[in-house]
């Protein structure tokens, strides 16, 4: 595991699409207190093995989502974020194994294209907490990860950053460095 | 029974256990490994241990690979040096209700930045996709506007801002000057330049300088001029991160600047169609500055042919252009290099460029003395035989032009009525008018008879350091309701907006420049519709050029547009001798204008 320190000026957007034909890939991106880019991570789109698929079932979204590529992305920073905001449900799976902060957002860029399904707080029966005119989700068992995302997003809000724009950002990002998940 | 089950591994399996059969398993009992299933033929097969074989099936897998970069950071961006006032528009009001990102919700503006096609590295591409949008960056840096720019111009920003060779082709009026110093003031911000180098005309250097205060109050400037030593010491000093020198000057400053010392991360021409001519000595010098980033700033990319276009580009790109290429292949080649728009396609509600056609007869003694000078005329062309050179045809063409303009012996002009008829109605409703001419000649007898109205003159015999007290005289004084200019000195770069009329008193050669002239007034922030009156005298040479000068307006429409087909280029020999009926007298066909 690379070691990092947390900085406190950079946040983290992390998202998970998943293709019919190309499988999973995953995009990180970095950014400072001003929205401006530091970093950019992203995967080698993963396909999931048949014995995945039936061993883990319902569970496979977030077994590879969270488990394997949200978890892979957080290692890989050179600053590490305060907070890790993700447009992907099934991403919150890192919290099992990586003690990082993550938070999803809901809503959704109207561009994004993923079968993937992005957080709602009324359609899902998990811890939720709306700051300003956001709404954000942790992981049962994880409630009190919650009072972290508010004392960190009151700030940010302050700064007018936009907490979905990003995930465009990374979308675009994701096509250009995966041709092929763009006719996806 | 032989089973086993490890951490990342479940190693049960027997020939059974095939594809086709899943799907009838309803569960699998790791503990006792009981299979459950409503098959009992296969069922009792699953019984026969003796066929029962062990493979390992993997479950989880390592981490997936990634790729990354790291980006630079600007310290710049965080200083807050650049103004303490946010800008007019509002980007976010971050307590709203976040509805404007769900699916069904209208989504607010953004202006994305995006890279250019011919950046190949996945590294380099990234950086500026993943830049945040420009309404995010005015911002977040609190740039302070001294108005909201038009989404256009964020567009235009944008297409700049990742470019290291552009032309900014936008027509006349459309803001290319606050685009490009927009762009070059987040470009600063951001580090990615330090060294930037304007050129422009001379008359424009003021007005750059204005601009400059305008949109970007912050940045140093350095104005090159004065005495030799004063010069060089300006050309380099470091401390000015935007210098800016007109193209007159390059050539008294040519030693310095093929001296290599200087170096510029970025150059900019306005006006860039002064190069179109690639061996003149001022392009020669122009392309020769060491730089890294090179953009064209012109309405007119094209004024007479695609040489013009190709002449550009061998600034912004070299090589990259051939005279010979087809038209198709020169659309696609320059396709993701020129941004171009119109008024009619961005400016939608902008009031309308109303053109008035004052075709006219000559007067009685007009038209005596016009045929007998080009009866004269082409009986002394004919004389000359194979001697004959275009310059003799030109000599022709002036001279018949200047009697449609006034009769050389009683100095009737029947343009000259109408103007008079149309500027009383002008100067009666409190409004103010520009009157264009070739001649500076034409300019004083204008002058003359028009004296009751006040008039200015802008023209090249004007010292270039009274010219803009002229322009601050007619804008303030209320007495001066007409300003004479000349197409040479008064088609670019002038800000005339409060100024509704136009008139075209002789027209020019190129319609381009004809466009120029009539953007001073109808450009951004004019207010009401600019009414243009283009005079032209019926049944005389004025006519004839008046047609071949239609056929190099749709020459440069079709290079802009989509699917256009390609165009006989520029104004031949042919065609100039064609004004008289004449036939060329040698197999040369060279471009002549």
């Amino acid at each position: 595991m690379e070691s990092s320190k947390k900085n406190a000026n950079t946040i983290g957007f992390l998202t998970v699409r998943k293709h019919e034909l190309q499988g999973y890939v995953g995009g990180l991106l970095v950014l400072n207190e001003l929205a401006r880019p530091l970093e950019f991570h992203c995967t080698l789109p993963i396909q999931t093995t048949r014995s995945q698929q039936i061993l883990y079932g319902p569970t496979l979204d977030g077994f590879v989502a969270g488990e394997q590529i949200a978890r892979s992305l957080m290692l890989k920073p050179r600053s590490q974020p305060v907070i890790y905001f993700t447009d992907t449900l099934a991403a919150l799976s890192s919290r099992h194994v990586d003690p990082q902060l993550i938070a999803a957002v809901e809503g959704a860029w109207s561009g994004a294209s993923s079968a993937l399904p992005h957080p709602k707080a009324e359609s899902c029966d998990i811890p939720c907490i709306a700051v300003g005119g956001y709404r954000f989700m942790v992981m049962p068992n994880y409630e009190k990860d919650l009072e972290a995302v508010a004392r960190i997003v009151e700030p940010l809000l302050g700064a007018s950053i936009d907490l979905i724009e990003p995930f465009s950002r990374i979308e675009e990002a994701l096509m250009e460095a995966h041709p092929a998940t763009r006719a996806a | 029974m032989e089973y086993q089950v490890i951490t990342d591994e479940v190693t049960v399996q027997s020939t059974f256990f095939d594809s086709d059969r899943l799907c009838d398993i309803q569960s699998i009992d790791m503990e006792s490994f009981s299979v459950e299933t409503k098959d009992s033929e296969w069922l009792s097969s699953w019984n026969d241990w003796s066929e029962l074989r062990v493979l390992p099936i993997q479950c989880s897998a390592p981490l997936p690979k990634t790729i990354g970069f790291a980006f630079p950071e600007s310290t710049l961006w965080n200083a807050n040096t650049l103004g303490t006032e946010p800008t007019e528009r509002v980007i976010q009001d971050s307590t709203a209700p976040r509805e404007t990102w769900s699916k069904n919700a209208p989504t607010k503006r953004i202006t994305r930045i995006r890279p250019p096609g011919d950046l190949v590295r996945l590294e380099d591409r990234l950086y500026y996709l993943l830049q945040p949008p420009l309404e995010t960056i005015v911002q977040s840096a609190k740039l302070v506007f001294p108005f909201t720019p038009f989404p256009y111009q964020m567009e235009g920003i944008a297409f700049l801002f990742s470019r290291a060779a552009a032309v900014l082709a936008d027509e006349m009026g459309l803001g290319k000057t606050m685009q490009a110093i927009t762009t070059i003031r987040m470009l600063l911000l951001s580090n990615e330049l330090s060294h930037v180098l304007l050129i422009c005309p001379k008359p424009l250097v003021t007005n750059w300088v204005r601009e400059f205060r305008q949109w970007a109050p912050e940045i140093p400037l350095a104005v090159i001029e004065g005495d030799s030593h004063k010069r060089q010491w300006i050309w380099t000093n470091p401390q000015a991160p935007v210098k800016i020198a007109n193209y007159e000057l390059l050539m008294r400053d040519r030693e310095l600047i093929d001296d290599g010392q200087l170096e510029f991360d970025l150059v900019v021409l306005d006006e860039a169609q002064r190069i179109k001519n690639r061996n003149s000595t001022t392009s020669e010098i122009v392309r020769s500055i060491p730089r890294s980033r090179s953009w064209a700033l012109t309405g007119t990319p094209i004024e007479n042919s695609v040489e013009d276009l190709v002449s550009i580009f061998e600034f912004l790109s070299p090589g990259y252009l051939r005279d010979d290429m087809h038209h198709k292949s020169l659309c696609q080649a320059t396709r993701d290099y020129v941004l171009r728009r119109t008024k009619d396609k961005v400016l939608t509600d902008m009031p309308p460029k109303l053109f008035r056609e004052a075709d006219l007869d000559l007067s009685a003694e007009q038209r005596l003395s016009y045929r007998a000078a080009e009866e004269e005329g082409v009986v002394h062309l004919a004389e000359l035989g194979e001697s004959i050179t275009i310059q003799h045809v030109f000599e022709l063409v002036l001279r018949l032009k200047q009697i449609c303009n006034f009769d050389p012996t009683t100095g009737t002009s029947s343009k000259l009525e109408r103007l008079e008829a149309d500027l009383e109605e002008v100067a009666a409703s409190g409004q103010k008018a520009i009157i264009f001419s070739q001649w500076v000649e034409t300019l004083d007898i204008l002058a003359r008879r028009l004296d009751r109205y006040h008039p200015l003159q802008y023209h090249g015999r004007i010292a270039s350091n009274k010219r803009d007290g002229v322009i601050e005289r007619f804008k303030s004084d209320p007495k001066c309701k007409v300003i004479l200019m000349s197409y040479g000195a008064g088609a670019v770069g002038l800000n005339l907006q409060f100024c509704h009329y136009v008139f075209l008193f002789d027209r020019w050669w190129n319609p381009a420049i004809e466009d120029q002239a009539i953007n001073r007034a109808h450009r951004l922030g004019v207010k009401q519709p600019v009414t243009v009156t283009r005079m032209m005298s019926v049944d005389t040479i004025e006519q004839r050029i008046h047609d071949v000068l239609e056929e190099k307006r749709q020459l440069f429409n079709s290079l802009f547009a989509d699917n256009a087909a390609p165009r006989n280029l520029g104004l031949s020999q042919k065609e100039i001798f064609g004004l008289f009926g004449l036939s060329i007298p040698t197999a040369k066909n060279q471009k002549a204008a």
